[in-house]
């Protein structure tokens, strides 16, 4: 009755290409196994990091949250209208959170109550989000009043920037969360079979309103952490921030269906498509060529998922 | 061949499926322009001879004759070409479409691709003439009631050029007055010359509207008689007959007294429930002791899941009151407070605190998370007990886990194994482990065996036999009649939405109780009957 071998090797496919492809980025460049290279790239990924690692919950409940382009984008001109005007960079941290948080929740509730796909509801907040964002900076940059907005992200401690520190400790927080908690089994019921969820006894609206708040929430402290990274904020309609989130959950393995995955093949799908990017570029590869095999690795990892759903159906 | 008498005819055709011989060698002939009549208890293998002759399944075995012809269909859209098409049960209309695309759907009127509205109009008013059934072309089909819908069915299955039309439990979902005018249509259908097989719970129906009736029992014909020559009676009489495998624990009570606790209050106790909608038109009552098995028996489609769902809370209420022992269940709402949340009195989370359990009838779509391990499956409703501060204890989970595992004697892989690698009948082994923790006073099973292999089987009714035993009150939905009389300490009839016979052990006879799930003659709709008094 065991799985064979072959689909516990399939299992923790992540886990061997990860390994692989660190291990070839080693032996063939030179510039890769540095402290500064690697310290550069997890930098580089703590903000979508910390959006993905929130989003696998809600992917997992089977719910999919496009609005986290938008949030990032509004929540840190939220939080530097409220830093301009009061100049504490705490009270601009919150602020931007909450935004996230109160965006997350009116998602969660429309997709719950009014039972709208959900792709569709945050697609349509995310305009809305998208336009809050134009209107609170007079569509014009903005840029924090006081030095201290650049230290949430900039801050050095023990090598690292407080900016990977935060999103190590969103990874760690909601891998915890989903592998420890009665909320988390909650979320994995609730994406796994709806119907069956609800005769056990668990509230799937509620489980479906708290993922998408969550989700809301790690994305507006994603978009203060980018704009404390770069000191300043800009309005845009851009929407490509969820596809790299959308695409570090998928190629780690978790399934777009629903009920199975896990914030460490986030966090290792993360790593994959950063090392991938690092690598092309010590090997000084076209980029036209990096979309096309990153396009194509996208597809791989959702075509395994859906091959070993297929094979036990 | 056209003027053949024969119009349809099976030859020694079998149809297993798993593990279950569903046709058994069966020979039928339905002669052209009749109305042929095809009854049987739940499981006889009734539907599966419609579904064989119009192409949905093919048969493992025998041969298949339309017009003298042999013939076996892969497709339903093979059997249309040879003319024969099925209206089921649950109608397969596209719901935001009007009546007329419905009828026309996959045979529409057009030109190089383009609809022609003229020719589709035309076509319609030509058909509905040719039918007698006044409809119009224009609503959605989705806008209709249920016997209007029906209509549609039948209009397009004679826009096809059907020529014989299996009708499968047409009238289930029919008022009476709806009744009438199904059989009316029936009948016209017959005098153009159109061939009816007629699959139907309502043995009266049948034997007011068939030339000829067949019945069936275990997937074999037993008979195939004119429609004058039988009654209801005989009708049941040639469906029953299985035999009893003895295969059953015995079944004592083993309550303090040995007696139901007729003095103590239920364990379950239901007055007055009463569902929103369709089903609402009775008012039901039960109680469940301690100890005690319970059974309910009835037809599909009877009402059966319905009820245990509502008592669970898994399906709105409209009213009622349910108790279990002497706690109230429900919350007393206010009326219009009740009307603002849907009707809905009950949840199951709340059911569960109360020492509710329910295994419900599909254990893949309403019962298990595949893709997760026997243990998070198991332990799933019961997280509470094993939580401190929101964090899940391992330890804890797997002490519950084990003792309800080998309780309910899952075998077949690890805690750990997702539970999708286990058997079928591990598989609903492991729903009756998710039960078998204490605190709980209340277990209803709905199709406890279905697609299970006989060893598993036995297994699961020794499960619910010591379930009982342990003190707890057992509620059973079952299709197979044998299975509730062998286990049951007691059976409750339902027929169309209502109790209508009780049953108790040693007094369970098939013919009985098929008499009463029968019930000799369509109950319809009552008309006068006000479904509230609000």
């Amino acid at each position: 009755m065991n799985a064979t071998p072959f689909a516990a090797l399939a299992r923790y496919g992540i886990v061997w290409v990860t390994l692989a492809l660190f291990l070839v980025l080693a032996i063939t460049t030179d510039g890769f196994l540095t402290g500064p290279n690697l310290r550069n790239v997890l930098d580089q990924q703590a903000t979508l990091l910390i959006a993905a690692s929130v989003a696998t919950l809600t992917m997992i409940a089977g719910g999919f949250d496009v609005s986290i382009s938008a949030v990032a984008v509004a929540a840190p001109l939220v939080a530097l209208r409220i830093e301009n005007a009061t100049g504490s960079v705490i009270l601009a941290l919150l602020a931007g959170c909450a935004f996230g948080l109160l965006v997350g929740a009116v998602n969660g509730s429309v997709v719950s109550f009014a039972k709208i796909n959900s792709f569709i509801t945050t697609l349509a907040t995310s305009f809305i989000v998208f336009g809050i964002g134009f209107l609170v900076s007079d569509r014009s940059i903005m840029r924090p009043e006081s030095e201290a907005y650049r230290d949430i992200a900039r801050t050095r401690v023990a090598e690292l920037t407080t900016a990977t520190w935060i999103s190590l400790g969103v990874v760690a927080i909601a891998w915890i969360t989903l592998s420890a908690t009665r909320f988390g089994r909650h979320v994995y019921a609730t994406g796994g079979n709806i119907e069956a969820a609800k005769l056990a006894g668990i509230r799937t609206g509620r489980i479906i309103v708290l993922v998408f708040a969550l989700s809301g929430l790690a994305a507006g402290l994603a978009g203060v952490v980018a704009s404390s990274r770069s000191i300043s904020a800009t309005p845009s309609d851009d929407f490509s921030f969820v596809f790299g989130v959308i695409a570090a959950i998928v190629v780690g393995g978790t399934s777009i269906a629903g009920g199975n995955g896990a914030v460490w093949r986030t966090l290792l799908g993360a790593l994959f498509i950063a090392f991938m990017v690092n690598g092309f570029n010590l090997h000084q590869i076209d980029p036209i060529w990096q979309r096309i095999i990153q396009g194509v690795v996208i597809l791989v990892a959702v075509a395994a998922d859906a091959w070993s759903r297929n094979r036990r159906a | 061949m056209a003027d053949s008498a024969t119009h349809v005819e099976l030859r020694g055709i079998s149809k297993r499926f798993g593990t279950t011989q569903a046709v058994d060698e069966a020979n039928l002939v339905v002669e052209r322009g009749s109305i042929h009549g095809l009854v049987g208890e739940n499981g006889a293998g009734k539907s599966t001879i419609g579904k064989i002759i119009s192409g949905v399944y093919s048969a493992d075995s025998g041969s298949l004759l339309v017009n003298g012809q042999p013939e076996s269909f892969r497709t339903p859209r093979q059997a249309f070409g040879a003319g024969i098409t099925t209206i089921a049960q649950e109608l397969s209309l596209l719901k935001d479409r009007s009546v007329a695309d419905n009828v026309f759907c996959g045979v529409e009127a057009s030109r190089l691709g383009f609809m022609s509205r003229r020719e589709t109009k035309r076509r319609f008013a030509e058909l509905t003439a040719g039918t007698g059934i006044r409809l119009d072309p224009a609503p959605k089909a989705g806008s209709l009631s249920v016997a209007e819908q029906q209509m549609v069915e039948i209009l397009r299955a004679a826009a096809r050029g059907a020529e014989f039309v299996i009708m499968d439990e047409p009238s289930a979902r029919l008022s009476g007055t709806e009744r009438d005018q199904l059989h009316r249509l029936l009948r016209e259908m017959q005098g153009r010359g159109t061939t009816v097989l007629l699959i139907s719970h309502f043995l009266q129906e049948v034997l007011d509207l068939s030339d000829t009736v067949t019945v069936m029992r275990d997937g074999r014909i037993v008979r195939t008689a004119d429609a004058c020559d039988e009654t209801t009676d005989s009708l049941i009489e040639a469906m029953i007959g299985r035999q009893l495998s003895g295969n059953y624990p015995p079944k004592a009570m083993r309550t303090r007294s040995g007696q139901p606790q007729q003095t103590e209050p239920p364990a379950l106790r239901v007055r007055g429930l009463r569902r929103p909608g369709l089903g609402a038109r009775y008012v039901l009552d039960l109680d469940v002791f301690s100890g005690e098995i319970v059974g309910l028996a009835g037809l599909v489609g009877a009402g059966r899941t319905e009820f245990v769902r509502a008592v669970y809370g898994a399906d709105p209420m409209a009213e009622g009151e349910i108790q279990i022992s002497g706690k109230p269940l429900t919350k007393p709402f206010s009326r219009p407070l009740r009307r603002v949340l849907g009707g809905n009195l009950l949840r199951p989370t709340r059911a569960i605190r109360f020492g509710l359990g329910l295994i419900p009838e599909s254990r893949r779509d309403q019962g298990l998370l595949p893709d997760r391990s026997l243990r998070e499956n198991v332990s799933l409703p019961h997280l509470k007990h094993t939580t401190k501060a929101g964090i899940v204890f391992r330890r804890a989970e797997r002490n519950l886990v084990v003792a309800a595992v080998d309780g309910a004697e899952v075998r077949g892989g690890g805690l750990e194994t997702p539970v999708h690698l286990f058997s079928g009948g591990n598989q609903q082994k492991s729903l009756f482990a998710r039960w078998m923790v204490t605190g709980l006073k209340v277990l209803i099973a709905d199709e406890p065996t279905r697609g299970v292999d006989v060893g598993s089987k036995r297994s699961i009714y020794d499960l619910i036999a010591s379930a009982a035993g342990r003190g707890l009150a057992v509620l059973i939905v079952s299709s197979e009649l044998e299975e509730l009389i062998g286990l049951c300490h007691r059976i409750v009839v339902m027929r169309d939405g209502q109790f209508v016979a009780e049953f108790t052990h040693p007094d369970l006879d098939e013919a009985d109780i098929l008499r009463q799930a029968f019930g000799g003659e369509p109950t319809p709709c009552p008309d006068g009957l006000k479904t509230s008094p609000q």
